[in-house]
């Protein structure tokens, strides 16, 4: 179907969908990028703040510090989740359409757990969030993955609701490839987050 | 496919071309008056007193003249295609011919004289550093700076308890500062010697001078610090070592 | 959807943006001192929220939730087609729209940027002229800056990155079409949220907002952390959505080294503002942090850092320096063989030239804190980064220049922007050197000389490059031709302005003056004096500008498709452009620098496929089919037939 039957073209030109597909993949990419740096500069702050100890107030006197057990639990939540949707992309990609609804579903509710998982943790630390540098960067470090969370799960959400409305087949599904590469992207986000936040104390203690 | 020409020849044909006649004019005329106007901007600098303005003084003459000739080379040809090259009309001009697509040998001098420019800048700098920070060996005085909404205060450790809002050096010998802060970032300038360190809270940072004038110059803030950034400014006296030790005994401390 | 526009964005952004506040109001704790910061932030966040709720950006996502997506009558109405001026005030898509969007945005931002820098300068026309108040003086500093730096980082990239660069690649439209309108209307969001800093406190602490001058700042400085939230997000959506656009939608044949030198400059400002402005971001995150709760990211007793922020600041401010320039003087770069009817001298190096510009602005961020003290040892280390940059931007000069060599210089308004910049951009490259040198810069940090040395590069070089930019696609952008005689007054007033401002204010910066006071010595009277003349020439040479864009774009000569003569695929389009630009998508054969080479056309007819009814322009022949993916895609990234018409040294 092509307009130039009329001068005026009254439609506008209709684009192979693997190529907006293509196309996409790449913005999702840059866009991914630039989130990247948003939480390479936290991870930057984390460590910076850590290295210089101004002050010897890194940590507070006799501060508690948060769990670094409940952290990789939450990372783990995160990457299971990411895990258990690349099956879904997998079921798709050869067609099972039930079975990329079904995984999905899974994958959705281990991410609300996880998320409200992030919540609990967000609430429950053992310190308030001006305690010390080391509280502040927890709980902001926690408050952008609880964000990160929230984004993937509306993704992961449509995912699903789509799915069941089989919008989604064997050759017409590059956007569960997309949410899928933004999902692993999250984990690893999440990985690197938990990573980070395991050093506690500050290397710095000298005059 | 004709046989090239011995580079000679081709040199010298080249340099009777009437826009490389024209241009090296220009270009001539405009590194000389560069290189005449290259010592202004030390002037305006005003009267150095320590080694320290004397070097950066230096260093704004000397990237000036190392400068100029790139500077004129460009405003010569930007000068000469509006002198000679132009076009009047209301119409696009012809295209022009021949037309040229690149020419490696200008490629490869200008990237060859901008590299050797970027070299000597960066081997003047390392040197200049060096020098300026070589001058705090013997015996430093320390002077303990702090910043504050909008005050500096100076205090002298090692002569007992003296304090000051305006800073007391000795003629000739080195000084060490300590520089900090009580509240927001402040940046200690010390005008007419060249020398300026931010004052961060809660953080320590150093600079040294040795002043090599007699008389009064200026401290002033160079980092916004609120309402009344533009008043945080005070006076710095550079005494002989005796009224320096007068001043000191007289303030409580020892010497 | 259909009913939605300016008017009802700005009613839900007040709806929400009142709703949140009496939320905020009523729940949070009142004893504490940072509840009004808090309040702030919540209202401008919910009057962002309900603003984009109002022009329906959350449409698209939340019908794609629910599984319909949107039909095709939706994409033609949310393109634009047949509402007239009323496009102009909707969530549309059409990258023209968008473009024409942009550039009054910047317009408008130009005019208060300018404004305040009108007031700053007659604060300073004598020492003491208490003109301002220090408080009002310092906000209005930190206005000025931020809101020239946001006008200035889109003033290319927006209005011809939007406009002009799918034209010249041949494309129909954006990548993204509505991720573009979605970053066009969240700029509109944050400039009530900006200004509204001035009616709370103002951003007494410039631009830069340092720590932890801006953890004690008025409420102000929560609209002005929001405000550059928004404009990160902005950014990185418009940055991923150009540089996509010219990653796979160039047309069939238009290899990279076929790619007009202006899209190579657009993409690398946009693609380096996408790892730039969130770093930017991050740091307004942790300074909301510390103003609304209590953080102590940037407050040294608790553990913070001041040197945390300038550190983030940084990383993000210098590249955002080239962000701003490189477009500018690349469009610069992109009309000079047009107007010196030769081919551009050089393109590879063009294109090293602005990668390696590129590259190296990551790696100089610490440049700005030599004085700072945060680590002495690295100063040399960036002293090196810092002077390496003027190698490539040597090399941008030299094609500006051997594309100049021997021409036939056509000293339209747009080249004579050109000359400008060259006049301009030395000034501003040398006197760059000097403060790259970390002795002199710890005599010159600071001081006025500073701020006259980056206005000499982000004005002189930016500002003029846009100005050139806008005179030389006007006539495609309004189809319009820009009235000679007013331009011409206004090029010569801002020039000549601009030059007396900043030359005074060198002077007065080596003479020790430092940057944002409210008053000074009177030993720097003069130099002040003739600086403050001089803006005023400026403000006068700008309001001619938009007098002169004002009464072209209405009334001026109508211009032919192609007034210039030029070679790019934006000048084949006729004039008023066709919705989706090309009907039959154009196949290049050639990089459109080919002057003087004979009848070589840019655009061949493609084998074997019919020539459509509809006559084209002249320049382009037949060509590919309607909905063609190859074509769209950008046919052969990697260049098989490279080759021809380009890298011919010719002498």
């Amino acid at each position: 179907m092509t307009s130039s039957e009329t001068a005026e073209a009254p439609q506008l030109h209709v684009e192979d969908p693997d190529l907006i597909g293509r196309r996409w993949r790449t913005g999702v990419l840059l866009l991914i990028v630039a989130d990247a740096a948003f939480v390479a500069a936290l991870m930057f702050s984390y460590f910076y703040l850590r290295g210089l100890n101004t002050q010897h107030a890194w940590l507070a006197p006799g501060q508690a510090t948060a769990s670094i057990a409940v952290s990789w639990l939450l990372a783990l939540g995160v990457v299971v989740s990411a895990a258990v949707f690349r099956g879904a992309d997998r079921a798709i990609r050869s067609g099972h359409e039930g079975r990329f609804v079904s995984a999905t579903a899974v994958a959705l509710l281990v991410l609300l757990a996880t998320t409200v998982g992030q919540f609990l943790q967000l609430s429950n630390f053992p310190f308030g969030v001006a305690d010390s540098a080391y509280s502040s960067a927890l709980y902001t470090m926690a408050g952008a993955n609880f964000v990160h969370l929230l984004i993937t799960a509306f993704l992961a959400v449509a995912m699903w609701n789509r799915g069941r409305q089989h919008i989604y087949t064997a050759t017409s599904n590059w956007q569960v490839q997309l949410v899928g590469l933004w999902w692993t992207w999250v984990a690893l986000a999440a990985v690197v987050g938990a990573f980070t936040t395991s050093f506690i104390t500050s290397p710095n203690v000298g005059g | 496919m004709t046989t090239p020409q011995p580079f000679g020849v081709r040199a010298r044909l080249w340099s009777r071309r009437p826009e490389v006649r024209g241009i090296f004019l220009i270009w001539a005329v405009l590194t000389a008056l560069l290189c005449a106007f290259a010592f202004v901007p030390s002037r305006i600098m005003g009267p150095a007193a320590s080694p320290t303005m004397d070097a950066v003084k230096s260093t704004m003459t000397v990237f000036t003249i190392a400068a100029a000739p790139v500077a004129a080379f460009v405003w010569a040809v930007a000068l000469y295609s509006l002198l000679r090259w132009r076009h009047r009309g209301s119409g696009p001009p012809e295209d022009a011919r021949p037309s040229m697509r690149s020419n490696r040998p200008a490629t490869a001098v200008w990237l060859v004289v901008s590299s050797v420019l970027c070299v000597f800048l960066l081997v003047w700098g390392l040197a200049e550093m060096q020098s300026v920070s070589r001058a705090s060996a013997a015996q430093p005085l320390v002077v303990d700076v702090t910043g504050q909404q909008w005050v500096w205060t100076f205090s002298y450790p090692a002569q007992g308890k003296v304090e000051s809002d305006q800073l007391y050096l000795p003629v000739n010998r080195p000084v060490v500062f300590h520089v900090t802060s009580n509240d927001v970032i402040h940046s200690f300038w010390v005008v007419q010697m060249g020398i300026k360190v931010d004052a961060n809270p809660g953080m320590t940072t150093t600079t040294n001078v040795t002043p090599n004038k007699l008389g009064t110059f200026d401290v002033r803030c160079a980092e916004l610090c609120g309402l009344l950034h533009a008043d945080m400014e005070t006076t710095v006296h550079v005494v002989d070592a005796s009224a320096f030790r007068s001043w000191v005994v007289e303030n409580g401390g020892h010497v | 959807m259909r009913r939605l526009n300016l008017g009802t964005a700005v009613a839900g952004g007040l709806v929400v943006g009142y709703l949140a506040w009496y939320l905020a109001h009523h729940f949070l704790q009142t004893d504490k001192a940072s509840t009004s910061d808090q309040v702030t932030l919540i209202t401008s966040a919910g009057w962002a929220l309900g603003f984009l709720i109002g022009i329906g950006a959350f449409h698209g996502p939340l019908t794609w939730l629910s599984g319909r997506d949107q039909s095709h009558e939706d994409e033609t109405f949310l393109a634009g087609k047949g509402q007239g001026v009323g496009r102009y005030f909707r969530f549309t898509t059409d990258h023209k729209v968008v473009g024409i969007q942009y550039l009054v945005i910047t317009m408008v931002l130009l005019a208060v940027g300018g404004t305040l820098a009108m007031m700053i300068r007659t604060n300073l026309i004598t020492p003491h002229s208490g003109f301002l108040s220090p408080q009002t003086y310092n906000s209005v500093v930190g206005l000025h800056g931020l809101t020239m730096i946001l006008a200035t980082i889109i003033m290319v990239t927006g209005p011809f990155g939007n406009f002009i660069v799918p034209l010249m690649i041949g494309a129909r439209d954006m990548a993204f079409p509505r991720l573009n309108a979605l970053s066009l209307w969240l700029l509109v969001a944050l400039v009530p949220v900006l200004f509204s800093a001035a009616f709370m406190g103002g951003i007494p602490t410039g631009w830069s907002g340092y720590a932890p001058l801006s953890d004690q700042a008025p409420p102000g400085m929560d609209a002005y952390l929001m405000a550059i939230i928004l404009f990160a997000l902005s950014s990185a959506i418009a940055g991923a959505n150009i540089t996509t656009t010219i990653l796979t939608m160039r047309a069939r044949g238009m290899t990279w080294n076929r790619t007009p030198i202006f899209v190579w400059g657009v993409m690398a400002s946009v693609g380096l503002a996408i790892p730039a402005f969130p770093m930017f971001m991050s740091s307004m995150v942790l300074l909301g942090v510390d103003r609304t709760v209590g953080g102590q990211f940037y407050v040294a007793s608790g553990g913070g850092n001041p040197w945390l922020y300038s550190n983030l600041f940084w990383l993000m401010g210098h590249p955002e320096v080239y962000v701003i320039v490189l477009p500018a003087v690349v469009a610069l770069m992109e009309l000079t063989p047009v107007f010196s009817r030769k081919p551009l001298f050089n393109y590879n190096a063009a294109v090293l030239g602005i990668v390696g510009i590129v590259g190296l602005s990551i790696m100089v961020w610490a440049h700005h804190m030599y004085a700072s003290g945060w680590a002495p040892a690295l100063n040399g280390p960036f002293m090196l980064t810092t002077e390496l940059i003027s190698i490539p931007t040597g090399v941008i000069f030299l094609v500006i220049l051997g594309t100049m060599w021997r021409g036939r210089i056509w000293t339209t308004l747009p080249m004579m922007a050109t000359y400008a910049m060259l006049w301009n951009f030395i000034i501003g490259g040398v006197t760059g050197i000097y403060v790259s040198d970390v002795p002199a810069d710890y005599a010159l940090h600071g001081s006025m000389f500073v701020t006259a040395h980056f206005h000499y590069t982000l004005m002189g070089a930016g500002l003029t490059g846009a100005i050139g930019a806008l005179a030389y696609w006007f006539p495609k952008m309004t189809g319009r031709m820009l009235e000679r005689g007013p331009g011409l007054v206004s090029f010569w007033l801002v020039q000549i302005g601009f030059n007396v401002t900043f030359l005074g204010m060198f002077a007065v910066g080596l003479a020790g003056q430092p940057r944002r006071v409210v008053h000074y010595d009177p030993a720097f009277g003069v130099g002040n004096t003739v600086s403050s003349i001089g803006a005023y020439v400026i403000g006068l040479g700008m309001l001619v500008l938009l007098y002169a864009v004002v009464v072209s774009w209405r009334h001026g000569e109508v211009a032919p498709a192609n007034p210039w003569g030029a070679k790019t695929l934006e000048w084949t389009v006729p004039n008023p452009i066709p919705l989706e630009n090309f009907e039959v998508l154009p196949v290049v054969v050639a990089d459109p620098y080919g002057y003087g080479e004979g009848d070589v056309p840019g655009l061949v007819p493609a084998p074997g496929v019919p020539v459509p009814r509809e006559p084209q322009p002249a320049e382009v022949g037949a060509t590919g089919d309607g909905p063609d993916p190859l074509a769209a895609a950008g046919g052969p990234l990697t260049g098989d037939d490279a080759s021809q018409g380009t890298g011919r040294e010719l002498q």
